[in-house]
């Protein structure tokens, strides 16, 4: 993976919220009128948002869906802490000043089209925006495996798309990729209907046995979701020889590479450096990230 | 030099420097001074100085996470000088910088007295505009003990930094001790030309699900607007101090809008730094210029440098509660 930081133009933007729904879970899709940011994001990008004048720090969120015509861009999000507390309050009208889009996006390759996109609970936003690229892109057969242990931010139908490999009832999908044509499967330990009862790396690797060895080296792992999660992503991609793309969350106070608060330790060629994740990353291969190197 | 961006009632002289505004972007803030470059509509000319990120003599990987964290008002952060080395910053930085924009000051940090000295001798031979010296680092040959907690130390580093440079040498105080007056007036003693004032407070957040602090390092420096009023009374305090001598102060914790920068410039600061505003809205420094000169406009002042200083006290200034 190249490793130059992302030097793109960032744009400073007075956003309006056209749309802020509620969904189970303290879950909210945030929906804001950002036209520069919307032309430039790529799959992995981020913003880094003002949740409310009371704070004295931005927060960052993945871009989830963009549109360049339109000029929005969407974002999934959770409220965790007093930030994205004070942000659920913001209400359709009301504007909010957006810097981005940030970020080294995901790199797809032409030789590797079996792209597994792997998100976890708010680490599902980059996979809809990475699934939305690939689905224009010749060749490439995405496959998305998305698990949850809150009420997933969509509701779930049985997918019309056969994916080799699952379990028995493992049938439920998200309707937004059925109608791109990208087949899903869902994975929960809430005993969802149609859902995997277990882990999102349980259906990958029940996949990845159904496949020849020429076919397995036509995939590719990307992942985004919670530390544990990551982790046994980037053991699964050691065992099968796979290469992982991930992407990963730190708290961030600029978000433009000024602080270096954000950094992660990441091997390179000349030892063990941090990283930043604002601008080196968020995207990262898996096998450098320091913290899921095999004990 | 074109520094038409900036109102020109804002220039101020600062260790014979002249700075196109009176507002420093401050160290840690801004890397290397080319980060924020990369946001649309930011310019370096907008400031008078960017100071670049703590140097030390060998390159430092920094503190492990988390290293940033938001508190009321602020946020607390544990870089722990995470930078690739004063050769490297000598040799490759400071040729990518563009000094037709605005001055670049250096900030020297060290874990020893000759630490310091070394990475100060090596910006002297570079085109660096100004060195300050960051003394709130450990003493490791003393007990760990930050320099610029005690009059003593931070003396002995400037005395030896002086005799290193004949750069502007700027130190940045530490509000980390009982009398920063004492401290600023051993200081001047040992040759400094300016001060800043404030470096961040220490501070501690703590998770209590897990009763371990948030910050990797335990502990962190507290800036923002929750540090403020304390910054602005450090500043006066040591005004009185710095005034009969002639040396200028950066005035700096804080700082979010034009009313901030004056009241610093007010306390007795030449020139007002800014840093975690910078987080929270990248663009603010022309919104302040444009605060100060429109302060100017509205008393009827020429320049900006008649405000330094210019605060009245009231009769009494004993009490407290
Ligand atoms: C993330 C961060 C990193 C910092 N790194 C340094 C540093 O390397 N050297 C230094 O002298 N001060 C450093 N500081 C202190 C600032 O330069 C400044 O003095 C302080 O934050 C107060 O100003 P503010 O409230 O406007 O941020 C750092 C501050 C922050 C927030
Ligand atoms: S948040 Fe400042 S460098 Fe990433």
């Amino acid at each position: 993976m190249n490793s130059t930081p992302h030097r793109a133009t960032i744009y400073l933007e007075d956003a309006r919220i056209l749309g802020h729904e509620s969904h189970p879970g303290e879950q909210r899709i945030l929906k804001l009128e950002a036209p520069k940011c919307a032309q430039a994001a790529r799959p992995g990008s981020f913003a880094h948002l003002q949740c409310d004048p009371l704070l004295p720090m931005r927060r960052p969120l993945s871009i989830m869906r963009v549109d360049p015509e339109a000029g929005w861009v969407e974002f999934l999000y959770k409220i965790i802490g007093y930030g994205t507390r004070l942000l659920a309050r913001r209400r359709p009208g009301e504007n909010l000043s957006l810097l981005g889009p940030i970020g080294r996006p995901f790199a797809v390759h032409a030789d590797r089209p079996r792209a597994v996109l792997i998100g976890g609970g708010v680490g599902i936003p980059p996979m809809i925006f990475l699934a939305n690229h690939l689905r224009r892109l010749p060749g490439f057969k995405p496959l998305a495996i998305l698990g949850s242990e809150v009420p997933f931010p969509f509701i779930p139908r049985p997918s019309r798309i056969l994916v080799p490999g699952m379990p028995d009832g493992i049938i439920a999908a998200m309707p937004l990729l059925e109608d791109w044509l990208i087949p899903s499967r869902l994975a929960s330990l809430q005993g969802f209907p149609g859902c995997h009862d277990g882990y999102v790396t349980d259906l990958v690797v029940r996949w990845l046995d159904t496949l020849s060895p020429r076919e397995l080296a036509e995939v590719e792992l990307f992942a985004c979701g919670p530390h544990p999660m990551l982790e046994a992503v980037a053991r699964l991609a050691r065992k099968y020889d796979l290469p992982a793309q991930v992407s990963l969350e730190e708290f961030m106070a600029c978000g433009v590479g000024g602080c270096a608060g954000c950094t992660v330790a990441i091997e390179t060629a000349d030892g063990q450096a941090m990283k930043r994740v604002c601008v080196d990353g968020p995207v990262f291969d898996a096998a450098t990230v320091a913290a899921f190197k095999p004990a | 030099m074109n520094l038409s961006v900036v109102d020109k009632r804002l220039a101020v002289d600062f260790c014979g420097l002249e700075l196109a505004s009176p507002l420093v972007l401050l160290s840690g803030c801004v890397g290397f001074g080319e980060e924020y470059t990369r946001i649309e509509a930011f310019s370096n000319r907008e400031v008078g100085a960017i100071c670049l990120k703590g140097t030390t003599l060998a390159p430092r990987l920094g503190n492990p996470p988390h290293r940033v964290y938001e508190t009321p008002c602020g946020m607390l952060n544990a870089i722990g000088l995470q930078n690739p080395g004063a050769h490297q910053v000598v040799n490759e930085i400071l040729p990518q910088l563009d000094f037709s924009e605005t001055r670049f000051i250096a900030n020297v940090s060290g874990s020893t007295v000759e630490e310091y000295v070394e990475v100060a001798r090596l910006f002297d031979d570079s085109p660096i505009d100004a060195i300050e010296i960051n003394i709130s680092c450990p003493n490791v040959k003393e007990g760990g003990v930050a320099f610029g907690n005690d009059p003593d130390m931070s003396a002995r580093v400037v005395e030896a930094c002086r005799a290193a440079t004949n750069k502007p040498l700027i130190t940045k105080l530490s509000p980390n001790q009982t009398d920063i007056a004492e401290n600023a007036r051993r200081c001047i003693e040992a040759g400094t030309d300016g001060f800043a004032v404030i470096n961040t407070l220490m501070g501690m957040a703590i998770d209590v699900e897990q009763r371990e602090p948030i910050i990797g390092n335990n502990q962190g420096g507290l800036s923002g607007p929750a540090i403020k009023p304390l910054a602005v009374l450090k500043t006066h305090q040591v005004y009185q101090v710095a005034r009969p001598h002639g040396i200028p102060i950066i005035g700096q914790g804080g700082v979010a809008s034009a009313q901030d920068a004056l009241e610093f410039l007010i306390a007795g600061a030449t020139a007002v730094g800014v840093g975690t505003a910078l987080f929270y809205d990248p663009l603010i420094v022309g919104k302040i210029n444009a605060g100060l000169a429109a302060y100017l406009d509205r008393h009827g002042l020429d320049h900006i440098s008649h405000l330094t200083g210019s605060l009245m006290l009231h009769g009494a200034t004993s009490a407290c509660g």
